[in-house]
């Protein structure tokens, strides 16, 4: 078994609940800043989809003692990266800056979390509402197959379940945002104690913890945020639907309900995806793109997501080659995997795949910086960075097989093909 | 508690530049240079082959002849099929993929440092005993042009086609990489054989290596296994972008589109020019970061778009600037306007003192954030070898970055920015584009099949 390299890892709590995480790599001479809000698109209502999002770019739009746009200014005066980024279960916002520069990201970051609502006004809300509008159209609308995944989530997560509404929101209820519904979505989640800071780099750790609980250490604890009731006993009735699509190679899109990120059901998963089609030599790439032909490329992947997670296939088609043709191509794989589970060597090169990636990963602070914010939010310890590499390793071959008889089946799954305009019979 | 004062941003000491890490530099035996960085922080191995087949070699009836050749390497030698590749790889949790951009056809492995040897070993196998095996080619072939095919599906893609073929016309810059389906129908086994062995099985080779190697007898290695290289490689071909007079509008029309595309920009010097770190300061400050003055234009002040950004393509030809966005159709006029307006003003006025100091700052962080993984340090290894820079180019580049003068910023701005001579391209509906861009040149429109061929 691989050694892992041991991170100098320190975690603490400020008086008003803010969890703080250092750890410590002076190999360059850069420190990554990094604050985890929990809340993302699965704390919005169906018809005020898109809030956190939205909000997520209203943040950077200056706060009581950082004037308009000045955030990246600053950050980039001093030669750091700067971005954000919001996702089902969380919001993110984070900074790579020369190691001297900490205190310019602690100065950003507390004034936005504790005096953003005075300087938020009508005016920036309309300016990023068109952003974000533009953003939407960019990523989604104008791309080919870009409603897919939007529909699909519909249908696996049905019934207003905050899974099935797309992060970036829909585009109706972007465009009827109101300064209110962020002002209220800030209340409610921006607090100390619904946050993760973390820093990640060559700094001193005794004298980065005082300034933090000089910026942050202030800000009164707020309210628990609502929770987000886990749903129980989701039923999509194995739905199948046909989308037509400005495309000229039809795709398949198959996905499954199953347990979430952090149980070993869904690292067994994330290893069922790595051997399905995790590189060339993988089960559904060999068959179904070498060999035979029938798709110009596979992919699977198993999403982290905090209440449940889901598991995803996607097959495009090669020209000429029925979409009902590869989709029962593919559950035919699901269903052999199921019967018999994967080869000793199928499931070594997948563990070898993954833990690969893993290096690769925490080659920067920033990456760093993230997981170990991502571990402390959802459960609370950070040394669970390393945890997967060593629960993947153990990993057996019936884990691996049980998790496509007991998930990848139809009670837990949804179905979508996109097809050209017009082909839909 | 110490007490803070938030009315400012506190006061944070200048960042001293990070260097570039040393390497080891050498010329082989076999005529192939080798450079390696020692990096034991993380227990990866990233290794590059890089030889001279880069796209600019495409004969004028194969484009695309370049990025197919050496997308073989990886599909079979002599001693190994394409799937023992793959599996031999794999196993071992690594990754082999190769390629050719416009300047060079590489190849690279990318793994755990304890099975090195083994990747360094496929790796040189497949730079230098390629089968091109028939299948292969013709596997090749049917999945390439199929992804010729979905061009049609991707606005940014049209965009880059339309732009390349009326800055470029007929030379080489003018296609894409990965050819047209014209060309990737008709080419023959024997061509890529015969562009193999002249373009890349040949002197100019180096190979690029970061990470943990003590283990590893690099030198003995490559020595031994890589062939004798003593075949030059053929001259590099001139390449003629078009001449233009005025301004050249393209609208590629795509009438359900939710977006225009944009595309505004020229040809320009090779990337060797003298003036290349002032361009790079220039282009920074113009459109290369999220503060540029075209993405603060265009995003956050006019709200037309989710970013635009600028850039000079590195090529070791005259290759393009090209300022490029996404922008909602009812703007598209108004956004290429703003364009135009913020190149101009760059060649008009000075910048600022302190616009120029931030670009520097910047551009210095960037350089350092770079250098946290093998890939970000072997990419600079690859410029170094593809552009034949000196030893110390990294130091010099830092050193000459705050010496830069807006004076000397506005002077590149005049030299090398041409709007008045440009093309904008725009890939939309042209019912709403055509009224809307009419007025800034000479104006064309094309279908999108048009540039598949």
């Amino acid at each position: 078994m691989l050694e892992l390299p041991a991170l100098e890892i320190e975690r603490h709590e400020l008086g008003n609940g803010l969890r703080v995480v250092l750890h410590r790599d002076d190999s360059l001479p850069l420190v990554a800043v990094n604050l985890w809000y929990h809340a993302g698109s699965k704390n919005e209502r169906p018809g005020k989809t898109g809030f956190a999002h939205l909000f997520e770019h209203m943040l950077f739009q200056g706060s009581v003692n950082v004037p308009d746009n000045d955030h990246f200014r600053l950050v980039q005066q001093v030669g750091g990266v700067a971005n954000g980024s919001t996702w089902y279960d969380r919001t993110n916002y984070f900074e790579t800056l020369p190691a001297g520069s900490l205190e310019l990201a602690l100065w950003l970051e507390s004034d936005r979390m504790g005096f953003l609502l005075p300087a938020m006004t009508q005016e920036k809300l309309d300016k990023q509402r068109e952003v974000v509008i533009n953003e939407r159209r960019q990523r989604v609308d104008n791309q080919p197959y870009g409603r897919a995944s939007e529909r699909l989530n519909e249908l696996l997560f049905p019934d207003q379940h905050p899974y099935g509404w797309p992060v970036i929101g829909y585009m109706e209820d972007i465009e009827a945002a109101t300064l209110d519904d962020v002002r209220t979505f800030f209340s409610t989640y921006y607090a100390p104690n619904n946050a993760v800071l973390t820093l990640a780099g060559d700094f001193d750790p005794g004298k980065a913890l005082d300034l933090v609980q000089s910026y942050f250490g202030g800000f009164p604890a707020a309210p628990d945020a609502p929770a987000v009731e886990r749903v129980a006993n989701v039923r999509s009735g194995d739905p199948c639907e046909t989308l037509e699509d400005a495309i000229q190679l039809s795709r398949s899109y198959i996905a499954y309900r199953i347990p979430p990120f952090g149980k070993p059901a869904w690292y067994a998963a994330d290893l069922l995806a790595a051997v399905l089609t995790g590189g060339k030599a993988s089960r559904l790439y060999r068959d179904l793109v070498y060999e035979r032909e029938l798709a110009q490329s596979i992919v699977a992947h198993a999403l982290p997501t905090e209440m449940e997670g889901s598991f995803h296939i996607v097959a495009t088609a090669k020209p000429d080659v029925a979409i009902e043709e590869l989709e029962s191509e593919v559950l035919l794989h699901i269903a052999n995997i199921a019967e018999s589970g994967p080869s000793d060597d199928e499931l070594a090169r997948a563990k070898n795949k993954i833990l690969t990636a893993h290096f690769n990963e925490l080659q920067t602070l920033d990456r760093r910086a993230d997981l170990l914010s991502l571990f402390t939010t959802y459960f609370d310890a950070p040394e669970d960075l390393h945890k997967e590499a060593i629960i993947l390793q153990s990993i057996q071959l019936r884990d691996v097989q049980d998790v496509a008889q007991t998930y990848l089946v139809k009670s837990q799954r949804a179905r979508l093909r996109v097809v050209a305009k017009g082909a839909a019979g | 508690m110490t007490s803070v004062d938030r009315s400012q941003p506190p006061r944070i000491p200048p960042a001293r530049p990070v260097p570039f890490p040393a390497f080891r530099k050498k010329r082989l035996e076999s005529g192939v240079t080798l450079y390696a960085v020692e990096a034991k922080r993380t227990p990866l191995v990233i290794a590059q082959v890089l030889m001279p087949g880069g796209g600019h070699y495409d004969p004028v009836h194969r484009r695309g002849l370049a990025a197919f050749t050496a997308d073989l390497l990886e599909e079979g030698t002599h001693e190994h099929s394409s799937t023992e590749i793959a599996d031999l790889v794999e196993s071992i949790g690594g990754s082999l993929t190769t390629g050719a951009g416009w300047n060079a056809a590489s190849a690279t492995v990318s793994l755990l440092s304890v099975h090195a040897e083994r990747g360094l070993q496929l790796l040189i196998e497949v730079c230098s005993q390629p089968a091109f095996d028939a299948a292969e080619v013709e596997r090749l072939r049917r999945e390439r042009l199929a992804d010729i095919l979905r061009r049609l599906d991707q606005p940014a893609t049209l965009a880059r086609a339309a732009f390349s073929r009326a800055v470029y016309g007929d030379s080489v810059y003018g296609s894409l990489l990965v050819g047209g389906e014209g060309s990737i129908r008709a080419l023959q086994r024997e061509e890529i054989v015969r562009f193999f062995e002249n373009h890349s099985a040949v002197a100019d080779t180096f190979v690029l290596v970061v990470g943990d190697t003590t283990e590893l007898e690099l030198e003995d290695t490559l020595d031994a296994t890589f062939a004798r290289r003593s075949k030059t490689p053929p001259a590099l071909p001139q390449i003629h972008p078009r001449q233009l007079d005025s301004r050249e509008i393209v609208i590629v029309n795509r009438p359900d589109a939710a977006q225009t595309e944009l595309c505004i920009g020229h040809a320009s010097a090779p990337h060797n020019h003298s003036d290349r770190t002032i361009l790079t300061v220039m282009n920074t400050l113009l459109g290369g970061k999220f503060t540029s003055r075209i993405n603060l234009n265009l995003r956050e002040r006019n709200g037309f778009t989710y970013g635009a950004s600028t850039g000079f393509a590195p090529r070791l030809g005259p290759g393009p600037f090209v300022a490029s966005t996404a922008v909602a159709n009812d703007v598209a006029g108004a956004a290429a306007g703003e364009i135009l307006a913020e190149i101009e003003r760059l060649r008009e006025e000075e910048a600022s003192e302190e616009e120029l100091s931030d670009t520097v700052s910047y551009l210095q962080g960037v350089f350092a954030y770079g250098l946290q993984t093998h890939a970000g340090v072997l990419h600079r290894l690859h410029s170094l070898a593809v552009f034949d820079l000196p030893d110390d180019y990294y130091d010099t580049y830092l050193a000459g970055l705050p010496a830069i003068t807006t004076e000397e910023i506005q002077r590149v701005a005049q030299e090398h920015l041409c709007p008045d001579q440009s093309v904008i391209v725009a890939v939309g509906p042209v019912a709403e584009l055509q009224p809307q861009l009419e007025g800034l040149g000479e104006l064309s429109v094309v279908e999108p099949a048009s540039l598949l061929l």
